[in-house]
C-alpha cells in the first residue's frame, strides 16, 4: 500500500477558475518529494486537501489508506503538517502549546521535543505573539515532528527564514528520515534545500502534473538546448519527440529536451538539421524556469 | 576524510559523493582498508537525504571500490578492481580534454602541463 496518495484530484475555489485538474501520484514509505510548482500552481491546496482541511471536489486523497475527512483523528495522529502561513494561539506561551500537542499525541517523544526546544533556543515561557516569524515556525515544526509522524507535510516550511533555521529545517528532517523513515513531501521555492532533500520531483503546472520523476533521472536524462534564433523553427522544434518546452531568450531558442545531451544533440541534427546546438544537464532551478517560462 | 557537496552543481550529489572518494582512494587518503561513515551519519553531516548516500555506496560497492560487512560498516576494499585500460582511458578522457583546452586558453603549453601532473602526482605521495 502506498503511504501517500492522490488520485485524480481536482479543486476549484469558483466555477470555472480551476487550481487542480485532475493530480495523481503517490510516494512509497520513507520517499521524500518535492512539490514544485509557481505561486498559485496548487502546491498548498493539494497539502490542504491530503490533510483533509478541504475536500476535492472530484478525485481523492489518501493517508495510509486512510481518507482524511472521514478518518481525520486516525490519521492526524501519524502525520506532521507545517504550513507558511500557520497560526499558532497568539495568547498561549511556548509551553502551553508544546504541552498542548504533546497531549493530543500518544507517540510523543519527549527526549526528542527537549532536543529540538535547546536547539531552537526556545523557552517556554514566552508567549506566541512576542515570537519572531522564525521562532514561531520553529515551534511549528517542534511540534509537527516530535511525535515521530510516519508522513510529514510541509507545505514553504522556509518561506522568510534566514538561511540557518533553513538549515535546521533540513537537519531536523534528515534526523527523521533516518530515525523515523518519514515519508516527506515539501514544498519550496528553495531549489538548493530541495536538491538535498528530495529523491524524487513533481513539479505541477497548469492544474496538472508536468514532471513526476526521480532527481537524479532529471539531472542526467534531461537536457537544455541552447539553439540560436536563426534558421530554427520554434514550432517544428516543440514538436520533436521528448520536446518539454521551448522559449525565446536573449536571440536564442531554450528547449527542454528529456533525453541525455548527446542524444538531444543527435536528434537535433537529425531531424532538424540544427547543427549548432549546444546541450547540456541542467540544474533543477534553470529546469524549473525553462519549464514554467516555456509553457505559458 | 572531509566531504563537501554543492547542491546546484552540474553533477547530482550522489555522483559528487562518488567522485570524491574515488578521488580520495585514488589519491591514498582513503587507504585500502580504511573506514567510510555510515550512510546515515554521512547524510546528516552532509545534510542530504540518506538515500542518496545510500545510493552513492551501492554504486561505489558496485565498481568494487568500498565493500559493507554487515553489522560492522562500509570499508575501502582490500585488493582494487582491475579495470578494463580502455575503460581506465575512456574515464580520462573527458576529464583530459577539458585540462587541455583550459591550458590552450591560458596559453600553457603542453610540456608544461605535463610537468604540472608531475609535480602534483609527487604531492600525493605516491
Amino acid at each position: 500500500m502506498k503511504t501517500l496518495e492522490f488520485e485524480d484530484v481536482h479543486y476549484a475555489y469558483q466555477e470555472g477558475a480551476d487550481v487542480l485538474q485532475g493530480v495523481s501520484f503517490s510516494l512509497d514509505e520513507g520517499e521524500v518529494a518535492g512539490l514544485l510548482g509557481k505561486n498559485g500552481a496548487g502546491k498548498t491546496t493539494l497539502m490542504r486537501i491530503a490533510m483533509g482541511i478541504v475536500g476535492a471536489q472530484k478525485g481523492s486523497a489518501r493517508i495510509f489508506g486512510l481518507d482524511p475527512r472521514k478518518d481525520a483523528v486516525e490519521m492526524k495522529r501519524r502525520v506532521g503538517y507545517v504550513s507558511e502561513d500557520q497560526a499558532l494561539p497568539e495568547f498561549l506561551t511556548v509551553g502551553e502549546v508544546i504541552r498542548l500537542h504533546r497531549r493530543l499525541f500518544p507517540t510523543w517523544d519527549e527526549p526528542l521535543e527537549r532536543r529540538l526546544r535547546e536547539r531552537f533556543t526556545l523557552s517556554p515561557k514566552v508567549k506566541i505573539k512576542t515570537l519572531s516569524k522564525g521562532q514561531a515556525r520553529q515551534v511549528a515544526l517542534l511540534c509537527a515532528v516530535a511525535h515521530r509522524p510516519e508522513v510529514l507535510l510541509l507545505d514553504e516550511p522556509a518561506g522568510g527564514l534566514d538561511p540557518a533555521v533553513r538549515r535546521e529545517f533540513l537537519e531536523t528532517s534528515v534526523r527523521l528520515l533516518n530515525e523515523t523513515g518519514t515519508t516527506i513531501l515539501f514544498s519550496s521555492h528553495y531549489m538548493t534545500d530541495v536538491e538535498r532533500m528530495a529523491g524524487r520531483i513533481v513539479m505541477i503546472h497548469e492544474g496538472r502534473l508536468l514532471i513526476d520523476n526521480a532527481l537524479d533521472d532529471l539531472r542526467e536524462n534531461y537536457s537544455l538546448a541552447l539553439i540560436p534564433q536563426e534558421g530554427a523553427d520554434r514550432r517544428r522544434l516543440s514538436d520533436l519527440k521528448g520536446c518539454l518546452s521551448v522559449r525565446v531568450q536573449g536571440g536564442a531558442l531554450h528547449a527542454i529536451f528529456s533525453c541525455e545531451p548527446e542524444r538531444c544533440r543527435a536528434l537535433l541534427a537529425g531531424e532538424l538539421e540544427i547543427h549548432n546546438a549546444f546541450c547540456t544537464p541542467i540544474a533543477l532551478e534553470d529546469m524549473f524556469i525553462e519549464l514554467v517560462e516555456g509553457r505559458s | 576524510m572531509q566531504l563537501h557537496i554543492n547542491p546546484g552543481d552540474e553533477l547530482p550529489i550522489y555522483r559528487q559523493i562518488m567522485r570524491q572518494i574515488t578521488d580520495a582512494i585514488a589519491g591514498g587518503l582513503l587507504p585500502a582498508g580504511a573506514q567510510l561513515p555510515s550512510h546515515r551519519d554521512l547524510a546528516e553531516q552532509l545534510v542530504i537525504a540518506p538515500l542518496t548516500v545510500k545510493k552513492a555506496y551501492d554504486e561505489l560497492e558496485r565498481q568494487g571500490l568500498i565493500m559493507t560487512q554487515r553489522g560492522k560498516g562500509t570499508f575501502v576494499s582490500e585488493r582494487l578492481p582491475d579495470v578494463d585500460p580502455e575503460q581506465r582511458r575512456e574515464r580520462l578522457r573527458d576529464s583530459a580534454q577539458r585540462l587541455l583546452s583550459q591550458a590552450a586558453l591560458s596559453g600553457v603549453s603542453l610540456t608544461e602541463v605535463v610537468n604540472l601532473l608531475e609535480e602534483i602526482q609527487k604531492g600525493m605521495g605516491r
